[in-house]
């Protein structure tokens, strides 16, 4: 592994998480690199949604979730951050896509507004709407309730949302599997765009999405870091024979 | 095997539709027997129901009697109550729902808000008299009244409203927490908006039953002769339930018709409340 910190913007160390004293994260030490895709692998339940959800502190609101280690963001240890400033500067899109009951443009523009946001709100709109893809598709209708796009669409909602925070990190929770493979292919081809500006983390169980997606990956399985590096070593040569027989579809 | 299966399949079908049956049966009677008791309290009372009934004080002569001091009581009684209990319950329930750590101390709260909603309503009545009307000198006044009613129907807002707030999906909350709200940002502008058609609805149950409770305002000695309108919290004051009671206690048939017509008033402003929640709670869902 790496021990160049140059570029890494959150740096996880020995992190475990456990819920009411069962371990559900073991041990993990990942850097994360700015403006790249990093993509976390692994079977159900071998807690890479987990250890995701902890680098924006959403675990907080699971009674018994306790985290040890460190995850250093900037020269903070996110254990010690005020979770509402973090959750503004790491963004999140959730494995279901799950806009508010509100207008489109409500969508958008409710995170910069309760953030003190004063400048030209319909801009800010466009530009995130833009960025994700979905301004043409929306933009005669942006006083409809946003839960009259598609499925497709409303996750695209979801990350102009989080776009619209203008965000340091965007973590992505399995952001495709409950979309069909168009709207899938879609929401590839903004990351691609996206990563330009923005880091990304993205906790996925397709295989091919990884390996297309992402600079870097890392395979988790029951809590523990098998294997990180750069994503065509993992997967074309991984080091680990679990991470040979998982990317090739041996097992999980 | 295939032809047993088929004589189980006709069993199971004639089940479904005895079971249908029978539940339509007991729904038609509940009808049956709501439009009886109306019927029957609109022709006694109906007659009785005119400008000068709904515009005088009571009397002892029944062409002379009327509902104003208790309509107007009511009214009092209500509102103030309304007041009082409204914010008091949403905010426990919000406390409870959105901001107390899951654990020992909450759900013995939650236990016992629980079964004070189980709690007959006189002995409400008793704590009125004891803790407002004597313990703090409010007297027999429309605040007393109205304090004790808010007891009351309390743990019936809070349940309510709790499970309003608990029906909305946590994916909600934590979309809007992921943006950087603050949990009353997260509250006010998604939960309660969520949750305001459910909670709306536990608050016309809850005043529903304050409108129609008698036996909390007879221990607290609320009036049941009251010739003039309470124009202040501290003023005396008779309501609708109490003024029908009265009149039922009567020997003269008269006064029992006028009760019929007290009927008619107190189901009026009823059904005026349940409108009025109907239409707040559909422009609230638009």
């Amino acid at each position: 592994m790496q021990d160049d910190k140059t570029g890494v913007i959150l740096d996880i160390d020995d992190v475990c998480i456990s819920y009411s004293g069962e371990l559900a994260v073991r041990n993990v030490s990942l850097p994360i690199y700015e403006k790249k895709i990093t993509a976390i692998i692994g079977p159900s339940g071998c807690g890479k949604s987990t250890l995701l959800r902890s680098l924006n502190r959403m675990n907080d609101f699971i009674p018994g979730c306790e985290l040890t280690g460190t995850v250093t963001f900037g020269d903070v240890n996110l254990v010690n951050a005020d979770p509402v400033d973090l959750r503004r500067r790491i963004g999140m899109v959730f494995q279901r896509p799950n806009p508010f009951p509100k207008s489109i443009h409500r969508n958008v523009a409710w995170g910069p507004t309760i953030n003190g946001f004063s400048g030209d709100m319909d801009e800010r709109v466009e530009k995130a709407l833009q960025q994700a893809a979905l301004w043409d598709e929306v933009k005669d209708r942006l006083q409809d309730s946003a839960l009259n796009l598609s499925g497709g669409q409303q996750q695209r909602l979801c990350i102009a949302r989080a776009l619209a925070m203008e965000p340091e990190i965007i973590l992505m929770d399995e952001p495709c599997s409950a979309l069909d493979p168009v709207s899938t292919a879609r929401i590839e081809d903004l990351l691609f765009e996206l990563k330009e500006n923005y880091t990304i983390v993205i906790v996925t169980h397709n295989m091919q999405q990884a390996a297309r997606v992402s600079e870097y990956t890392a395979f988790l399985e029951n809590g523990v870091l098998v294997e990180y590096g750069d994503t065509e070593d993992v997967f074309t040569n991984p080091r680990n024979q679990r991470t040979e027989d998982y990317v090739t579809g041996r097992f999980g | 095997m295939s032809s047993s299966a088929e004589s189980n399949l006709a069993w199971r079908h004639r089940k479904a539709a005895v079971f249908k049956g029978f539940c339509l049966t007991v729904t038609g009677l509940a009808v049956v027997i709501l439009v009886v008791l109306l019927y029957q309290v609109s022709v006694i009372g109906l007659p009785w129901l005119d400008g000068q009934f709904l515009s005088s004080f009571p009397s002892r002569f029944p062409e002379k009697a009327g509902i104003k001091s208790a309509l107007a009581g009511t009214l009092w009684l209500v509102s103030m109550t309304a007041m009082i209990a409204i914010p008091v319950g949403v905010l426990a329930a919000v406390y409870l729902e959105e901001y107390a750590r899951p654990g020992r101390v909450t759900e013995f709260i939650n236990i016992n808000i629980a079964n004070l909603a189980g709690v007959p309503s006189i002995v409400y009545g008793i704590l009125g008299l004891a803790i407002f009307v004597r313990f703090f000198a409010l007297e027999r006044s429309v605040i007393s009244g109205a304090l004790t009613m808010s007891l009351l129907i309390l743990p019936v807002i809070i349940i309510a409203a709790k499970e309003a707030i608990r029906a909305v999906p946590s994916s909600l909350r934590q979309a809007a927490y992921a943006v950087g709200a603050t949990r009353w940002q997260v509250v006010k502008a998604h939960v309660l908006p969520s949750a305001m058609p459910g909670i709306l609805t536990g608050i016309i149950l809850a005043l529903s039953r304050a409108i129609g409770e008698t036996a909390p305002l007879i221990m607290i000695g609320a009036l049941t002769y009251v010739t003039f309108i309470p124009e202040g919290p501290m003023d005396e004051f008779t309501a609708l339930p109490i003024q029908i009671f009265n009149w039922t206690s009567r020997p003269q048939q008269e006064f029992h018709e006028l009760a019929s017509a007290g009927i008619i008033v107190l189901l009026v402003v009823l059904l005026m409340m349940n409108a009025l929640a109907v239409y707040i709670r559909n422009r609230g869902t638009r």
